[in-house]
């Protein structure tokens, strides 16, 4: 077997992040790996580090790497929280954009960067916060609308900061988000909704160009902290927020545990969540026919005793896939489901990758109409496992 | 004459030194890993035990723990085990500063050490899906009380007031 510079680079890289982790202080270090392809098939991954992003090229989708660039020239103090990661797009002029968060203070204030690379990933400029408004940000997405322009959502603290000050509660956080100019900044940032939940992960699709659709766990009346979907009207319009389901999870807490959304060319949406409410507890599937239709029965995947998490929506021109994260009792598994109608018929869930340590959420990302698994486990490293090819 | 004055001394900063190891060893949590949960289990066998999971990235955990301790101070009988039980494991000196400010240094104390917590949680309970604050009431003869979220800390006295007395 012939190793070359670059697939060297690579497992040094993960080799790095594995030692990191044998030891108890350092055990909180982000652990993440986020896929993008560009429009010529190349597979870009940025590597949330314990001190940096790292950014990195594979075209030979994942078997080897570039040698990985850091997106800052002096270490940063990384958000690590569990549904935090990284997140990197390209835009239509061929520029890849990278966002962010760090943690600001010790009581988990998060500040969200972006930057971006026009030289084909070899260096990137200097990143700045996505607005000025520091009081914190967090759980930042970002998405290319069909039109190649690229969107942003994140949770912003800033009403909360403003109306707590003044004496009045304020559960949660705001849902804010702005497009990004030509330069690729973020400055013009506008809330969608206040009194989300503040630490889970958006879920972001697009209904079309300049319509965003982004799935996040809100806080209706009494605590309860069930999952909306908002679908934009038009670029700076969001629409009626829209329940995806009463789970009623009553909890003066944050699950750190996001949802996923895909919406199909059909139009359906195709949401995935995990909840812990008194209606029903565990990982669960809903489709919706369109953007204004109201969501379908949820349905269960997996047994509540396997742990199943971090579910992952991916829609094709063809197929809706789907994942999440189970445990067996000795082994992680990523198990695997497609529908070829649209969300009504599902195939039997199938073991598509699996490990016996720590790992990243389960990732999908498709090439046309190839979809493939991206997942860093500790043991193996980063992976890109072509699935459905049966099908 | 001066050959015993530094035996003394040498003793001395011997019996100090020791002293402040096990003071050391008795502030930090231990390291809770695979197959932690069987020797706990193991260790309190036969005894209504109260298991309480918290975080140091739980918010609500760090406003609760203040009451498990003033509850502690009251009940002195109580066995009271504490798992930090953060989804990434924290910095051991934030664990004890989070147990210091609670008067929580002194229970017996554990902390999740393993970033596969899949694996940890499922030894603890297949079912629980980390949600933090967490309490688990178990009496004598093995029979578990699961109270998720903020614990109602009557339910416990009651409990606590219903159990057999059990002498080591």
């Amino acid at each position: 077997m012939r190793l070359t510079l670059s697939t060297l680079a690579f497992v040094v890289l993960a080799g790095a992040a594995a030692a990191q982790h044998q030891h108890h202080g350092d055990a909180k270090d982000a652990f993440t790996a986020t896929p993008a392809f560009a429009p010529d098939g190349t597979l870009w991954v940025a590597r949330g580090m314990a001190d940096r992003v790292l950014v990195a090229k594979s075209t030979d989708l994942g078997k080897t790497f570039s040698a990985p660039v850091s997106v800052t020239a002096d270490p940063i103090s990384i958000d690590w929280g569990p549904d935090s990661r990284p997140q990197l797009a390209l835009d239509r002029t061929g520029a890849l954009v990278v966002t962010y968060a760090i943690f600001q203070d010790k009581r988990f204030n998060g500040r969200v960067y972006a930057t971006r690379s026009t030289d084909g990933g070899a260096s990137f400029a200097p990143p700045v916060p996505v607005t000025p408004e520091s009081t914190s940000q967090r759980f930042q997405t970002v998405g290319v609308d069909p039109d190649g322009r690229v969107f942003a959502a994140w949770l912003d603290k800033r009403n909360a900061a403003a109306t707590i000050a003044a004496g009045k509660p304020y559960p949660g956080a705001a849902l804010a988000y702005a497009w990004a100019d030509e330069r690729g900044g973020f400055s013009d940032t506008k809330l969608a909704f206040d009194n989300t939940c503040e630490c889970c992960r958006l879920g972001l699709a697009f209904a079309g160009p300049g319509r965003p659709a982004i799935i996040f766990r809100n806080v209706f009346a009494g605590s309860v902290r069930d999952h909306a979907v908002v679908t934009f009207a038009n670029p700076t319009t969001p629409g009626p927020l829209r329940r995806v389901s009463v789970d009623d999870w009553k909890i003066e807490a944050c699950p750190h545990h996001g949802p996923s959304l895909a919406i199909a060319p059909d139009g359906s949406y195709h949401a995935a969540w995990f909840t812990g409410g008194a209606a029903r507890q565990g990982l669960f599937y809903a489709r919706a026919d369109n953007a204004d239709a109201p969501f379908g029965a949820p349905r269960a995947l997996s047994a509540p005793d396997r742990q199943p998490a971090r579910p992952y929506v991916l829609a094709t021109a063809n197929a809706v896939h789907l994942v999440w994260k189970e445990f067996d009792g000795e082994k992680a598994l990523v198990r695997w489901e497609v529908s070829q109608d649209g969300g009504r018929h599902w195939s039997e869930p199938r073991t598509v990758a699996e490990t016996a340590d720590a790992s990243d959420h389960p990732l999908l990302i498709a090439r046309g109409a190839q979809v493939f698994l991206s997942w860093l486990t500790k043991n193996e490293g980063y992976r890109l496992i072509a699935i459905g090819e049966s099908t | 004459m001066r050959r015993s004055i530094v035996i003394v001394l040498a003793l001395i900063t011997l019996g100090l030194s020791a002293v402040a190891i096990l003071r050391a060893a008795h502030a930090d949590p231990m390291p809770f890993e695979r197959g932690s949960w069987s020797k706990l289990a193991a260790r309190h066998a036969g005894q209504p035990t109260i298991i309480h999971f918290w975080g140091v990235t739980c918010a609500p955990c760090l406003v609760e723990m203040p009451h498990w301790g003033k509850l502690m101070a009251e009940r002195p009988d109580m066995r009271l085990v504490l798992v930090a039980a953060d989804p990434l494991p924290q910095p051991v000196e934030q664990v004890n500063g989070a147990l210091q400010r609670a008067g929580l240094d002194r229970a017996e104390n554990w902390a999740f050490a393993d970033r596969f917590n899949e694996r940890l949680r499922y030894e603890i309970d297949p079912g629980w899906s980390g949600e933090l604050p967490r309490t688990v009431l178990v009496a004598a003869d093995g029979n578990r009380t699961v109270l998720p979220g903020v614990a109602d800390l009557s339910t416990v006295r009651k409990w606590l007031d219903a159990q057999p007395r059990v002498h080591n």
